[in-house]
């Protein structure tokens, strides 16, 4: 078998979500594919633009909902920059699904905490769907959102889908500066905000993906609430070629990002040499 | 374990023979410096006195572009193709056991939960004929890595120089069907078994388990801001290296709407090979860099795998455009080493 | 060396440079660059026939005129690069601090003794060994047999081939190449921030290592140092391919000073043959 063929999937819808982050929504060519296909939340792919290469993106979308694969990205270079020029329809290529998963099943029978900045929202969507999917498996869950600016928050469809849930706190919060007039929502960077909002530790798991400014401050306020080592869990980016365990660039020490991650809790993190 | 002889002369007969018979024959070429098929046919280079070759044969099992597949747009219908391997049998000629040892090492992270067919079915496809070294200069050091100058390892067939012939040691099944199926060019030994295999000189340059050791506890040490310091970050100790399997994916058009999806050789000293899209570069200096290549190679393979991502055979020393010397980097950390412990 | 040592030994001592870039030796006792931060590493400087490095390189790698200036260790061909790089605005005469050795050649293979055939052939073309201007300046230079010029020779073959055979010729010796870029990076003329190699969007040189790519790479590489290559022959030291890689720079040097009179690196204040407009210049496209 040849690893590194993606697999044909067609751009069946485009969300544009901010100025420079797009949504599509992908159904896989092969009717094979679309039956067999199946991935864990926190599982990532290889996208493939042919004639341009391939980029690394989280499945955005949850495995409780196999209509379609999503995949959110942020235009940031050659490969992201042709997909921003894609049309509904075309087609492009996906390998994957690679890497480790979410604790899902650590998770059920607690309460859950959402915690995501900027683009980071995308790998935690997949978990959050994921979770109200399968509501019943767990206790509260709150969702802390923020981005740079109103402009700049992503799935806001969803956010007011959350925000109206029994069960679900949503707090959306843009950064100083960045709301708009009719802003109804928190101002202040989410570290600040997780403070306020002090979810309960107790029995609590705590989920956080955005940049890595945001991670390393909001980590010491988890702690204050209460949160131990092995109850936070975060995602880590590092640039990836083959999602294999091959390439051998996205290694951190002994650990590959792309084989034994990205998914790690803060316990493990905090083993990990500080090369990241 | 089957022992047999062979006459120099022979050995090249049943060179031309193979290529007739539609064999990928590879040795090395007339200068020493690399693996070909357009190698020196006198066999000139069956010598195990001379210099190891200053690129590894790792070319003819992990190319340095390998096609990937082929795509082709036809106005948005993609159509993909699998590239076409040359299916060829292939004999390798020559090597020593700090090239032949690389691939039963490549081995490992090649099939590391997936499979890479491009390596495996060259390797597959391939007897690799060994031979025993007897060279040994101030960069090498096999023995301190786990292997020999009399190692097996990665062989299929293992020769000894024995005056003007080869005693030939089977050494896989592959290896013995081989002499079988060839077997008029081979004549029965009679003589004395060689000697065991025993290491080359019984002196260690360095003692790998204490250099782990430093390794698993001083990522951050000034240690290494002095052993990078000059590096030029070229990719030509990688690219040597019959262990180094780093690379890229890239696509290359062929024309507007077709090209090929290719596998290149990187490594880990170029500034860009870790570089995110963002600009971060969690190895942005050439002290870090290098310290990945010596953590890489010493530790973290073996965590992983249980392999020194290493042959020993000095090439990356040799050929460093500012004499970066691996050899006396090991041994420094293990004077360090030891002169911390005690 | 002890001139060499005492004379950097001052120079951190004194203030005079914040570092020394220079050769130490190794066990094998090859030289090797080396970068004496403090007045203990001094002690480790050295030099003679093995010091093949053109140190001019690290000058790109070092460079923080905050820190101080820049001690560098330079035999009479390597000063060429200095020349060249203060012409080409990328290092300020006062940031640095030369220590001109004179030289009396040095080898092409560090594991044999210095003979007339183990010599550089750049050595051939160096007019002086002394070096033309310094701070301060040790050694002694003595005369000595040049080799062969195998180049020379060589650039005659090909000068006499046919187009076809010259493409041929060149095509077999990129076919060898790795990708390695250690031309580039060793060489003291290739300091772009992001070399046209590397850059991604667009792709102008693909990055795979087939026939067709390799010369591409080598091509861009020879008509980016038109004019500018100085002839220290580094490249061609650290190709692990073995491709004569300065014969199409020398080339193209011999072209320039045939066509305009020009030598890159003689002459610091000099300007620079590619930037410089001339109403004499005989291609009509430039006036
Ligand atoms: C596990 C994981 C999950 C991710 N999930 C998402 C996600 O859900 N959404 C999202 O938007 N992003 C995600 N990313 C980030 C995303 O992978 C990158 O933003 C994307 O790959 C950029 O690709 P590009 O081709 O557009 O950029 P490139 O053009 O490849 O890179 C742009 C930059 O990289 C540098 N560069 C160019 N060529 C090279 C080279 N050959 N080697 C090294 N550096 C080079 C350049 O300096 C350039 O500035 C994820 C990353 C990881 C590892
Ligand atoms: S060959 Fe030498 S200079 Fe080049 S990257 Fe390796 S250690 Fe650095
Ligand atoms: S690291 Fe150097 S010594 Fe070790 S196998 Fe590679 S080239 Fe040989
Ligand atoms: S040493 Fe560097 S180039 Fe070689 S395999 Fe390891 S990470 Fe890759
Ligand atoms: S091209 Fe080669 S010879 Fe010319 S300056 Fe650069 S390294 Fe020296
Ligand atoms: S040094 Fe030689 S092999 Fe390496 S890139 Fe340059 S020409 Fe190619
Ligand atoms: S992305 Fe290639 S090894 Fe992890």
């Amino acid at each position: 078998m040849n690893i590194y063929k993606p697999e044909l999937v067609e751009i069946m819808d485009i969300i544009q979500e901010t100025p420079d982050i797009k949504t599509f929504k992908l159904q896989f060519v092969s009717k094979k594919m679309r039956e067999e296909f199946s991935f864990l939340a926190g599982q990532f792919a290889e996208y493939s633009v042919f004639g341009e290469g391939e980029c690394t993106f989280c499945i955005a979308s949850p495995p409780t909902r196999t209509e379609y694969l999503e995949c959110s990205f942020k235009i940031a270079g050659k490969v992201t920059g042709a997909l921003n020029k894609m049309n509904k329809g075309d087609i492009i290529g996906l390998r994957g699904p690679y890497g480790n998963h979410f604790p899902l099943e650590q998770m059920e029978g607690k309460n859950v905490v959402f915690i995501a900045g900027g683009i980071g929202l995308a790998p935690v969507r997949c978990i959050i769907w994921n979770v109200l999917d399968l509501r019943d498996k767990f206790k509260d869950v709150t969702i802390v959102y923020g981005a740079r600016s109103v402009s700049d928050l992503v799935y806001k469809r969803e956010l007011e889908e959350w925000k109206k849930m029994d069960g679900v706190k949503t707090v959306v919060t843009v950064d100083p500066g960045g709301e708009t007039p009719d802003w109804t929502g928190e101002v202040g960077f989410v570290p600040s905000i997780v403070e306020k909002v002090a979810p309960a530790s107790e029995n609590s798991i705590a989920i956080i993906c955005g940049p890595p400014i945001m991670i390393k401050y909001t980590f010491p306020v988890l702690e204050k609430l209460g949160f131990t080592e092995d109850n936070m869990i975060t995602t880590l980016e590092n640039r990836m070629k083959c999602g294999l365990g091959k390439c051998g660039r996205c290694n951190i020490g002994n650990v590959y990002v792309c084989k034994d991650g990205p998914v790690f809790s803060y316990k493990e993190m905090l083993e990990l040499p500080q090369e990241y | 374990m089957k022992l047999m002889k062979i006459e120099k002369g022979n050995l090249s007969k049943l060179m031309e023979h193979l290529k007739k018979d539609n064999f990928r024959v590879i040795g090395v070429t007339p200068d020493g410096k690399r693996f070909s098929e357009k190698f020196d046919e006198t066999l000139n280079f069956m010598q195990s006195d001379t210099p190891p070759t200053s690129i590894s044969f790792k070319e003819h099992f992990f190319l340095k572009t390998e096609a990937l597949f082929y795509y082709k747009n036809n106005n948005g219908a993609i159509d993909l193709k699998e590239p076409v391997i040359d299916e060829r049998k292939t004999v390798v000629i020559g090597a020593r056991p700090c090239d032949t040892a690389s691939l039963p090492i490549l081995s490992k992270v090649f099939n590391w939960d997936y499979a890479d067919d491009f390596f495996n079915r060259r390797v597959e496809n391939s007897i690799i004929i060994g031979m025993k070294c007897n060279y040994q200069d101030d960069y090498c050091f096999c023995n301190e890595v786990g292997l020999s100058q009399n190692s097996e390892k990665g062989s299929d067939i293992f020769l000894i120089p024995d005056g003007d012939a080869f005693i030939a040691k089977t050494i896989t099944d592959k290896g013995n069907k081989f002499i079988e199926e060839f077997a008029i060019f081979f004549e029965e030994y009679t003589g004395n078994p060689p000697a065991e295999n025993k290491n080359g000189h019984d002196e260690k340059k360095f003692d790998y388990e204490s250099v782990k050791k430093w390794l698993d506890n001083n990522f951050e040490h000034k240690f290494w801001d002095e052993a990078g310091e000059t590096c030029l970050s070229c990719g030509q100790c990688a690219f040597v290296c019959p262990t180094c399997h780093c690379f890229d994916i890239v696509d290359e058009q062929c024309g507007t709407c077709a090209g090929v999806r290719a596998k290149n050789w990187d490594a880990c000293q170029f500034s860009l090979f870790t570089k995110h899209a963002s600009g971060h570069n969690p190895r942005d200096s050439r002290e870090k860099r290098y310290r990945q290549r010596i953590s890489h190679k010493f530790k973290y393979y073996n965590d992983k795998f249980s392999e020194i991502l290493c042959t020993g055979c000095g090439r990356c020393s040799r050929g460093c455009p500012v004499s970066t010397d691996i050899l006396e980097l090991l041994e420094e950390i293990d004077q360090i080493a030891h002169s911390t412990t005690n | 060396m002890d001139q060499l040592r005492s004379v950097c030994r001052q120079a951190i001592s004194e203030n005079k440079a914040a570092f020394i870039i220079g050769y130490t030796e190794d066990k094998h006792h090859h030289l090797k660059p080396f970068i004496a931060h403090n007045v203990e590493e001094t002690e480790k400087l050295t030099f003679n026939c093995n010091a093949v490095n053109n140190l001019a390189v690290f000058i790109h790698r070092f460079h923080n005129p905050s820190q101080g200036k820049i001690g560098i260790v330079l035999k009479p061909c390597d000063l060429k690069a200095i020349n060249a790089l203060v012409q080409e605005n990328r290092v300020k005469r006062e940031d640095l601090y030369v220590i001109g050795v004179n030289c009396s050649g040095v080898v092409k293979d560090q594991n044999k003794e210095f003979s007339k055939e183990n010599t550089q052939i750049k050595c051939r073309s160096c007019a002086s060994k002394t070096p033309a201007w310094f701070d301060v300046v040790v050694g002694e230079s003595a005369e000595f047999e040049l080799p062969e010029d195998d180049m020379a020779i060589l650039m005659k073959q090909i000068d006499e081939m046919t187009p076809e055979q010259r493409l041929e010729f060149w095509n077999a010796e990129f076919e060898k190449c790795l990708k390695c870029y250690a031309c580039r990076e060793v060489c003291p003329m290739c300091y772009c921030e992001q070399c046209i190699a590397d850059k991604t969007e667009p792709r102008w040189i693909e990055s795979s290592s087939t026939t067709r790519a390799n010369f591409t790479w080598n091509m861009i590489r020879a008509f980016h140092q038109a004019g500018r290559c100085i002839g220290c022959g580094e490249c061609d030291r650290v190709c692990p391919a073995d491709i004569p890689l300065s014969l199409l720079n020398r080339k193209m040097g011999m072209v320039a000073f045939k066509e305009f009179g020009y030598r890159h690196g003689t002459d610091m204040n000099a300007p620079t043959l590619i930037g410089t407009f001339s109403t004499s210049d005989h291609e009509e496209f430039i006036r």
